[in-house]
């Protein structure tokens, strides 16, 4: 497909100058019309291109300003690209019109103020903006969107990574607990082995064998420390309150019925304890030390 | 040009008034306040050519009937951005398209023009002229964002007048140095306009990447205390915030004159974008014939290398009862 020989020609109205000269751009260049669209390439510069260097000199005589304009006037300045900015590399080549301007403004900053002139707007100059205040208002609640979105990303990574955190850390217990009881089951497996062997003899010097502190065999390896609780209780453990003095078995009792959200269904059931109670044997009845309640 | 005479620092004649009238005159209203005869005269006796030199350009800005809702809004961007400018009505497309623009420059006492011609609802074209028997350039423009976007987040006076900055390679060829030029006179605000703002707070990027010229305007913030001297470090401290708009500049033609007038220079590498959208289409075209063909040259390889004939095509074939 080549397209060099049609160039279409949109009701313009010209005429092909005599002296055609071809431009010789050296390196291949792709000219893209659209963003969407795909870019072509021309692989080399139409022939007929038409260049003529004399005219345009001669034009640019024509319109340009005398020499010795002062350069207030003219407010240019001209900074150099450094090496060829790619593009299609969109940050690259943002970051270089970005570094044109930023030493631009040095430039013409410091010129400015070699010759005195104001160039920085003070904080008290208010005067209209090119953009209105409801349009910046705009922009900025659209600032303060993304920087909620990021945030609130960030925390929910972060409550993520606890959670697996925590996760971890939880499997590890629940292993050793696991390891804790195989190995306390191993360990009355052998001494009841070693009994074996030895003949049942009652002589206790074989009992070298620790179970433990005795306390192991206890539910939760003996971390919990409130002997009045239960997992099933409900009553918030104070059933197992030493102090109240008046009526405490009595207010125990009712307590753990009903206090706190006490258990639902079987509150005034008869237990095997209460059915022999006639009028209630709170007051220093058969009922005393650990009256075992139906939980 | 029956304009009010602009009370300026730097009045075109040579220094007539005299300091001893007979009616004092009441003092110069100047941007930066009241000002006294004395201090004028002070001023008047500068050297005579900075003085014989006054910016007196006006540009004209026009758009073609159907035109895009994002190219009418580029448009009215460019608008607030030169205060030297006026915004004309719509422009009939076609027919006598130059003479009828040329009429209008004048009419307006313009020196300049840029007229934004939207084409086919999609493809937006910019002429940049120059008044009497000037240069013209037709663009072609792409990637256009305007103000309005709200990842644009800059902000600055209106009518203030920027620092233009160019790319070195503006000076590499001679129809660059042309478009420089023209640039200049046309995107830089004179300097005592009646709608100029006095401070210096925005900057303008005209860079040539892949021959393309592109735009960028971005607002300087420099933290500050005074309104001509940089605090200790600030020019290190200063950032550059994009007000937008942008857009790609593609140069298509350059004429002789006005709208019109002997080609000067034609761009080797430009592409219509009625060809490329005719290349796709022409490629997405061929897609059923491209696959007839391919059956058939799929059936004439098969005839004409056979298989051999398969030993196990029949063994599970006895199988069924």
């Amino acid at each position: 497909m080549s397209y060099e020989e049609d160039i279409v020609s949109d009701d313009e109205m010209n005429m092909i100058d005599e002296d055609v000269a071809t431009d010789s751009e050296a390196e291949s260049l792709s000219d893209s019309d659209t963003e969407n669209e795909i870019t072509e390439k021309l692989a080399e510069p139409t022939k007929t291109a038409v260049y003529n260097r004399a005219g345009l000199l001669d034009k640019l005589q024509d319109i340009s300003w005398p020499e010795d304009v002062p350069w207030t006037h003219k407010l240019t300045v001209e900074i150099d690209q450094g090496q060829a900015v790619d593009v299609n590399d969109d940050l690259a080549r943002e970051m270089a019109f970005y570094t044109q301007g930023l030493e631009g403004t040095r430039e013409g900053y410091g010129k400015l103020e070699a010759m005195g002139l104001p160039f920085l707007r003070p904080s008290d100059y208010f005067a209209e903006m090119v953009k209105s205040d409801t349009h910046m208002e705009k922009v900025k609640s659209k600032l303060l969107y993304e920087k909620k979105q990021i945030e609130e990303s960030e925390e929910r990574r972060k409550a993520r990574d606890n959670k697996r955190m925590a996760k971890e850390v939880q499997s590890q217990k629940m292993k050793e607990r696991a390891k804790q009881k195989k190995d306390d089951i191993e360990s009355v497996k052998k001494w009841r082995k070693q009994r074996q062997q030895s003949g049942f003899s009652e002589k206790g010097k074989d009992l070298d064998l620790e179970f433990g502190n005795g306390k192991s065999f206890q539910r939760g390896g003996g971390a919990k420390k409130r002997p009045g609780v239960t997992p099933g209780d409900r009553s918030g453990g104070k059933g197992g309150r030493p102090t109240s003095r008046m009526n405490n078995k009595k207010r125990e009792f009712r307590d753990s019925k009903f206090g706190h959200g006490g258990r639902k269904g079987l509150n005034k059931q008869n237990t095997a304890e209460t059915t022999n109670d006639f009028k209630g044997g709170f007051r220093g009845g058969k009922a005393s030390g650990n009256k075992r309640q139906k939980r | 040009m029956g304009k009010k005479r602009k009370h300026s620092e730097t009045e075109a004649p040579a220094p007539v008034k005299k300091n001893d009238e007979p009616a004092p005159e009441r003092p110069k209203r100047t941007l930066l306040g009241w000002k006294d005869k004395n201090e004028e005269d002070a001023e008047k006796s500068k050297p005579l050519s900075s003085s014989g030199f006054r910016n007196k350009e006006k540009v004209l800005v026009t758009c073609s009937r159907r035109i895009n809702f994002r190219y009418r809004h580029l448009m009215l961007n460019m608008v607030s951005l030169l205060p030297h400018c006026k915004k004309d009505s719509k422009v009939e497309a076609k027919s006598s398209k130059g003479a009828t623009l040329n009429e209008l420059i004048e009419l307006k006492g313009s020196s300049s023009c840029l007229f934004f011609e939207c084409r086919k609802h999609k493809d937006l074209y910019l002429w940049m002229v120059k008044s009497p028997g000037g240069p013209s350039v037709k663009f072609l423009v792409n990637a256009v964002h305007t103000m309005e976007e709200l990842k644009l987040t800059g902000n600055h006076l209106k009518g203030s007048r920027p620092l233009l900055t160019f790319s070195s390679n503006f000076d590499k060829d001679v129809h660059w140095k042309l478009l420089k030029e023209m640039l200049t006179q046309i995107f830089g605000i004179p300097k005592e306009h009646r709608k100029s703002k006095p401070y210096h707070d925005h900057v303008f990027v005209f860079s040539i990447v892949d021959d393309h010229i592109w735009f960028r305007n971005y607002q300087i913030s420099v933290p500050h205390n005074e309104s001509d001297k940089i605090a200790r470090g600030g020019l290190d401290k200063m950032t550059l915030i994009e007000v937008g708009p942008r857009f790609c500049l593609n140069p298509i033609k350059i004429f002789g004159g006005s709208f019109g007038g002997p080609t000067l220079y034609e761009n080797p590498f430009y592409v219509s974008p009625n060809q490329i959208r005719a290349f796709e289409k022409r490629n997405k075209a061929g897609k059923f014939a491209k696959k007839i063909k391919a059956k058939t040259r799929r059936k004439m390889h098969e005839l004409a290398n056979p298989l051999e004939p398969d030993e196990f095509a029949d063994m599970w074939k006895d199988d069924d009862e």
